[in-house]
């Protein structure tokens, strides 16, 4: 009883400091906790390649907002599409995003993570941030969008040299859809969904051979 | 008696309906309250990002040059470049991006006056010079190593800070993307840079730089430039569902962020 008590307390008491706390300095907070994750993970030798791919993909699950990100993604599409169009792309995007862009971030074991600064910007938060390399002194520079969502913060976007990660697909999606419809779209998303499960699912030696001579 | 709980039967019936019925409708409401949150949303955050259309009149014929890129870069390009990269050791490949690098920076600089950055512009006249030095004709990069921070700007992004916009997307044959205003744009610098087309003379000498010295300059630059595309390029080609689009739209992007630097 006095444990529960006393975890709630904490609990509490924790809550109570987030709030005094500026959403800018939770948000700095928010992202890197994420970037020292993905860090922490793709640095552990006592994990294999698959272990560390599918730890990487949990935290990006975790901390991205997919069913905001899918709805943008899907653009103009989004009233064009029928019901069981939009319910079937809805729920594929999840599995598509986190098992496309985890395993990229396998290779980020890099010297060190930061965020830079962190910026309101109308209705979500832009934070600027860097990484270094392992074997280099230059740093590179992304950004990341983040929302807020009942009092938690996700991911929306990731921006390099300027180039939105959802900006792009978007145009992407607009434009493998408008070629291809809607119905043969979403059977090639489905395709591609099983052969990433499958590829993430073993290790690829090809990937390992590239990451050492690089 | 049996009436009443008839009557009683009758109304439970109509009650479990009417809660059901409210709650489809509720629901209902409460999706499309959320579609209309979304919606606002959507059209917030893209206010805020701004990234403009595109304009792609010439999309049939842009995606028959990009095909006839990829081919040739899947035959030839691609393939050198894999072999540079995997013969050459990495700073050996980088001392050859900082001397083709440094030989563009005059140009840059120019086009920072032009755009009226001139702290920039002299930073990077500063950086050419002590790189051309102390760095051995520019195979060290020694001004940025010492905190030399510079925006390089060519005549493209002078354009389109003078506020012309990027107008009809293009697919060059062998450079790749680009619009109408950045190839006019990469014309001019071109014309001006001594190692570019030898079109201006510099003091009545028509042959500063040697007609091979121009050829090799280019080679190279072209299969470092593929080198450093290639794991970008590997990337779009294994996940995008639409290159042409991908590439088009990251070009457009990127061009974009240049110019509001």
């Amino acid at each position: 009883m006095k444990k529960i008590l006393l975890a709630l307390i904490f609990l509490f008491n924790n809550e109570a400091i987030a709030q005094n706390k500026a959403p800018q300095d939770m948000i700095r907070e928010f992202v890197q906790i994420v970037g020292d994750q993905i860090i922490d993970v793709a640095k552990d030798k006592s994990l294999n390649e698959v272990q560390r791919k599918q730890k990487i993909i949990n935290i990006i699950d975790k901390s991205t907002d997919s069913k905001w990100i899918a709805r943008f993604v899907l653009g103009k599409n989004h009233k064009t599409a029928n019901e069981e169009q939009r319910k079937q792309f809805m729920s594929m995007y999840r599995e598509f995003m986190i098992n496309t862009y985890g395993p990229k971030f396998n290779s980020y074991d890099g010297k060190k993570f930061a965020v830079n600064s962190v910026e309101k910007q109308s209705n979500f938060y832009l934070v600027k941030s860097e990484f270094t390399p392992k074997n280099s002194d230059v740093a590179i520079f992304f950004d990341f969008r983040i929302k807020e969502n009942e009092g938690s913060f996700f991911i929306v976007d990731f921006i390099a040299e300027g180039v939105s990660l959802i900006e792009t697909q978007r145009s992407e999606f607009n434009s493998s859809i408008s070629e291809e419809g809607m119905d043969k779209f979403l059977e090639n998303l489905k395709k591609r969904i099983d052969s990433l499960r499958l590829e993430n699912g073993k290790t690829s030696p090809k990937n390992s051979g590239k990451s050492t001579k690089k | 008696m049996f009436n009443s709980i008839k009557i009683n039967c009758y109304k439970s019936v109509f009650f479990v309906g009417f809660l059901i019925s409210s709650i489809q409708f509720s629901l209902n409401c409460f999706a499309q309250e959320n579609d209309a949150e979304f919606e606002k949303e959507f059209s917030q955050f893209e206010n805020a990002i701004n990234k403009g259309s595109i304009h792609d009149p010439f999309e049939n014929f842009n995606r028959k040059v990009y095909k006839f890129n990829d081919t040739i870069d899947r035959y030839f390009v691609e393939h050198i470049a894999r072999g540079y990269r995997y013969s050459v050791p990495r700073p050996a490949r980088t001392s050859v991006r900082n001397f083709l690098d440094n030989l563009t920076l005059p140009i840059s600089a120019l086009n920072s006056f032009a755009q009226g950055k001139i702290d920039n512009g002299l930073t990077t006249i500063s950086s050419f010079i002590i790189n051309s030095t102390l760095g051995v004709g520019g195979f060290f990069e020694v001004a940025g190593k010492r905190g030399l921070d510079y925006e390089r700007e060519d005549f493209g992004q002078t354009l389109g800070y003078w506020g012309m916009s990027s107008d009809n997307f293009l697919m060059l044959p062998f450079f790749g993307p680009s619009n109408a205003r950045d190839l006019g744009g990469f014309v001019f610098d071109r014309s001006l840079d001594p190692v570019g087309f030898n079109v201006v003379h510099f003091g009545g000498n028509t042959n500063l730089i040697d007609g091979n010295y121009r050829i090799a300059n280019t080679a190279i630059k072209v299969i470092d430039n593929r080198e450093e595309l290639l794991d970008i390029l590997d990337g779009i080609r294994k996940d995008s569902f639409d290159p042409y689009a991908t590439i088009r739209s990251a070009y457009l992007q990127r061009r974009l962020a240049q110019i509001d630097n």
